[in-house]
């Protein structure tokens, strides 16, 4: 995992918004169009994911009804017809052996390979937040404790640890869930990093000092002072995690310490089609093919959010400026700046 | 009362057995009545050449006294001889068993309590020293010492005395139960009439270990054969196997081994997907290869079929091996025979086949004996659910149960990816019963946790997969361990999982038992099953048939009903 580069990503970006705030933000966005072709393939996984009763009714399909009459099964169950069985009825074909509808199953894998990616996104962020906070404004024997701590979670390696935690619970605690307890559980330590590091700056910095003068307690403070400054460095550092969570979340699937059946998530289907690549080769590419379209849109949208939060870049935009051509070169030089302060 | 630690023995024996069985024979549509009809290469087989087979599991502990097998073994049979040995014949004519080292089946006394052989004359071992009664005798004493454990739990349960018995190393004085009045003879006296004696000395215990050559733990570097191979190299524990010819042994002595190659070259630790993909490629040393452990699944079954050159090269086999769902009576609502009737209405076997891996790789079982004669099977469907289930009579028998809205209950299967107890079987099964009203859920279990739950008769699950394969080709060690009342163990390895215990049955098995007519026992052990099937406390639901490639040069396939698998003893590879 990039999770070194995650944090110097992440680093890159300011530690103060900009001040013009969302809109700003959302037009600077806009202006690249890969991040906006991004973040409508996002919106529209997100809106099947969502949706995903209502396609199925509308297919009138279910993921888990067994079409024994739609696989050969003197073939060892393959199924029956061109492109995995793709027919009026069953958009995608259907799965080997069990005849399972393959568009039922992706659209309600992709409600799983979401949920908890964004589930596991969302408390891995607020572990690191409540951490970093934590560690930069406590007193000196916090901040060691706690950045002890956060050392000894960058170096776990989160795979294993993985497997292990979900070996052991028992299998009645609703899986989806464990699963994005175990992934945000265990990976919120780039996050906590960069929360310490950027309110260690800012605490620094006059209008902190001038609130603590005023008697604000510590935590007010907090809230009111560097949450809002921690929001760019932040929403940066999830953007990309969310994509990794994902992949995460597949990984575990694959290893069958995941998802368990029947319910259908993108990872667990990988598994199930991994020996089918050459007999059913559709069966296979669905799942690993939106792997693929969700994780790099995330991507894109992920890196989008950065350059639109970051200053430096945002000039690359010309968004709310009015530069000419002779501008463009200026722009080339505050890009190769910008990689040197990473590296 | 069996010993926890023997019983234990027995959690392997249904892999075990099968990996060891697979090992033996490889290819052959099972019912075609030549060896070489489904072979690539035609034409007589000739001597020479080298047989290369390629294995996931390596041939570890290769010391006669520690392999588990059904009949031999299929590579350990190359090396090892044995009293009795199973018949090398296509179908069903090869689950007979015939003398090896003996001259006959032997000859038991009239209430099948002693059992008397006689070894054929000029038998020699690799080294040119003459095979003894005495050697035989030192061969089965060794597999009870502590440590040279592995071997099947019968020897130690059936001979008087063999319970307590440490092995030569601690007892020099040896078993009393085995004699030997001369060089050729040797006596068994066993504890109960056991009238199967003939099947289980088709086990590598009964193999010669001449005891000047014994070291103990050492000896399955280089074990002394008395078969048609000797073993030149063994690495890493058997990992890689290197067999050559072992110019002692004659085919006079020798009716069943056929070893035309001059070589046979084990190679293990492969990956299956590896295995059929070399055997299918056919390139090299390949072409003369062969696997004796590795099925094709069912994705690989479905590119073969779509290839007529490769469906040519495919040999078809049929183990004695049953996939069932199982009931413990003592967990609610189980214990009511309504629910287990209702539940065996409700499943649907064709889906079930299909995540087995299609109708080619699993056939439809509702007894829970294979439907193989050797084992006697007599037909029934006390509870016939058609192809797909009959959801309308179970909701009945639920409805007569108190259960009429419905009922939720959780299945037990394992993690395995075995198209087995996996979850694709138990999916299979939940879709089928939730059109009965009856909601599953599903518990999945690590492997080894799962076979450590299944057996324990504490924490034995009410409702959950499970499977029994065959020590060998009989009704015997398919009903006994399952459903004798006295061999339920509370504190153990317990595998009368429907905790069967009826005087009745008891008594018949007892009287079976006693036959020597292995005919009229199998007929016997047909009715028996049958009257068992009414209780419902199993839900047969299939018997898997075993599909494997074999390399284009390979010829003279033999498979029979005992293994299901090539036999390497036939193929001829020129």
């Amino acid at each position: 995992m990039s999770e070194a580069l995650l944090v110097q990503e992440a680093g890159a970006a300011p530690a103060v918004a900009p001040a013009s705030g969302a809109r700003l933000f959302r037009r600077r966005l806009r202006a690249q169009r890969a991040a906006f072709a991004a973040a409508l393939v996002v919106l529209l996984l997100v809106l099947v994911a969502l949706a995903a009763p209502l396609l199925t009714a509308v297919a009138g399909q279910d993921p888990n009804t067994y079409h024994p009459d739609l696989v050969d099964s003197a073939a060892g169950g393959v199924p029956i017809g061109p492109f995995g069985g793709i027919s009026a009825d069953h958009w995608l074909g259907v799965e080997p052996q069990t005849g399972r509808d393959l568009f039922a199953r992706i659209v309600y894998g992709a409600r799983v390979s979401l949920g908890v990616a964004l589930f596991a996104t969302v408390l891995q962020i607020t572990l690191g937040l409540v951490i970093g906070l934590t560690a930069a404004l406590g007193s000196r024997w916090v901040d060691q404790l706690l950045s002890r701590i956060t050392d000894i979670n960058v170096a776990l390696p989160i795979m294993v640890i993985a497997l292990a935690l979900l070996a052991i619970v028992p299998e009645t605690f609703p899986r989806p869930v464990l699963i994005a307890l175990v992934i945000g559980g265990i990976n919120w330590a780039g996050t906590s990093k960069i929360v310490r590091a950027q309110a260690l700056t800012l605490k620094s910095l006059d209008f902190v000092s001038a609130a603590r003068l005023s008697g604000r307690g510590k935590w007010s403070i907090a809230r009111r002072e560097l949450l809002p400054s921690l929001a760019a460095p932040v929403i940066t550092y999830a953007a990309l995690a969310f994509p990794t969570n994902i992949i995460v979340e597949a990984a575990l699937s694959f290893l069958g310490v995941g998802i368990k059946p029947p319910t259908p998530s993108w990872g667990q289907m990988l598994t199930e089609a991994d020996t089918w690549y050459q007999a059913a080769p559709t069966y296979l590419l669905l799942p690993a093919g939106l792997l693929f379209v969700t994780v790099l849109a995330l991507t894109v949208l992920g890196e989008g959010v950065r350059t639109a939060l970051d200053p430096r870049a945002a000039s690359r935009l010309r968004v709310g400026t009015k530069r000419t051509r002779a501008g463009t070169k200026q722009t080339r030089v505050g890009t190769k700046r910008t990689k040197e302060d990473a590296a | 009362m069996r010993q926890p630690s023997v019983i234990s023995r027995r959690v392997a024996a249904a892999t075990v057995t099968l990996v060891l069985a697979a090992g033996a024979a490889a290819c052959g549509p099972g019912d075609s009545k030549g060896g070489d009809s489904g072979s690539g290469a035609e034409g007589t087989p000739q001597k020479g050449g080298t047989l290369t087979v390629l294995n996931r599991n390596t041939q570890q502990d290769f010391d006669p006294a520690r392999l588990y097998t059904s009949g031999g073994g299929n590579i350990p049979s190359l090396v090892f001889r044995t009293l009795t040995t199973r018949n090398r014949e296509d179908g069903a004519d090869g689950a007979q068993v015939v003398p090896d080292l003996a001259t006959d089946l032997g000859k038991p006394n009239k209430d099948a309590t002693v059992w008397t052989y006689t070894l054929k004359e000029g038998l020699k071992y690799e080294d040119g020293t003459a095979i003894t009664s005495a050697d035989i005798k030192y061969g089965i004493e060794r597999s009870f010492a502590p440590e040279l454990s592995g071997g099947a739990p019968y020897l130690r349960d059936w001979l008087i005395g063999g319970a307590d018995y440490q092995g030569p190393y601690k007892d020099k004085k040896g078993l009393d139960s085995i004699e030997v009045p001369d060089d050729r003879t040797i006596v068994f006296r066993l504890n109960k009439p056991e009238g199967e004696f003939p099947f289980l000395a088709t086990q590598t215990q009964t193999t010669p270990v001449p005891k000047a050559k014994d070291t103990g733990t050492k000896y399955e570097e280089h074990p002394v054969s008395s078969g048609p191979y000797k073993v030149v190299t063994n690495e890493n524990d058997g990992e890689r196997l290197v067999l050559e010819r072992n110019p002692h042994w004659s085919a006079k002595t020798d009716e069943e081994r056929k070893a035309y190659p001059d070589r046979i070259d084990v190679r293990s630790g492969l990956d299956a997907a590896v295995i059929n993909q070399r055997l299918s490629a056919s390139q090299g040393p390949d072409a003369a290869a062969v696997t004796t452990d590795t099925n094709l699944g069912p994705a690989e079954l479905a590119k073969v079929s779509s290839d007529k050159k490769l469906a040519a090269r495919v040999g078809t086999g049929h183990f004695g091996y049953t996939n069932y769902i199982a009931f413990n009576p003592k967990v609610k609502p189980f214990d009511n025979p309504k629910v287990r009737q209702a539940i065996s209405y409700a499943v649907d076997r064709s889906s079930v086949i299909n995540a087995a891996g299609g109708s080619s790789l699993a056939e439809p079982a509702t007894t829970f004996l294979p439907e193989r004669d050797s084992f006697g099977h007599a037909p029934y469907d006390h509870f016939p659910a058609g192809k797909t289930g009959d959801a309308a009579k179970a909701k009945e028998l639920l409805k007569e149960a108190g259960y009429d809205k419905g009922l939720t209950v959780t299945l037990t299967h394992s993690n395995a990816k075995d198209f087995e107890t996996s979850p694709e079987i138990a999916t299979a099964l939940q879709a089928a019963l939730k059109k009965a009203g009856i909601t599953v859920k599903l518990q999945g279990l690590e492997d080894n946790d799962y076979s450590d739950t299944i057996h324990d008769a504490k924490k034995e699950p009410g409702f959950f997969l499970a499977h029994w394969g065959a020590d060998w080709p009989s009704g015997g060690p398919f009903l006994a361990p399952i459903f004798d009342g006295r061999q339920i163990v509370e504190n153990g390895a317990n595998y009368n999982t429907g905790f069967l215990n009826d005087p009745e049955v008891n008594k018949e098995i007892d009287e079976i038992n006693k036959l020597t007519d292995l005919k009229a026992a199998a007929a016997r052990w047909g009715a028996l099953d049958k009257k068992i099937g009414e209780k419902a406390l199993t839900v047969p639901l299939f018997h898997p048939v075993y599909k494997r490639l074999y390399g284009q040069d390979v010829k003279n396939i033999v498979i029979s009903d005992w293994t299901g698998v090539l036999d390497v003893s036939q193929v001829a590879v020129k």
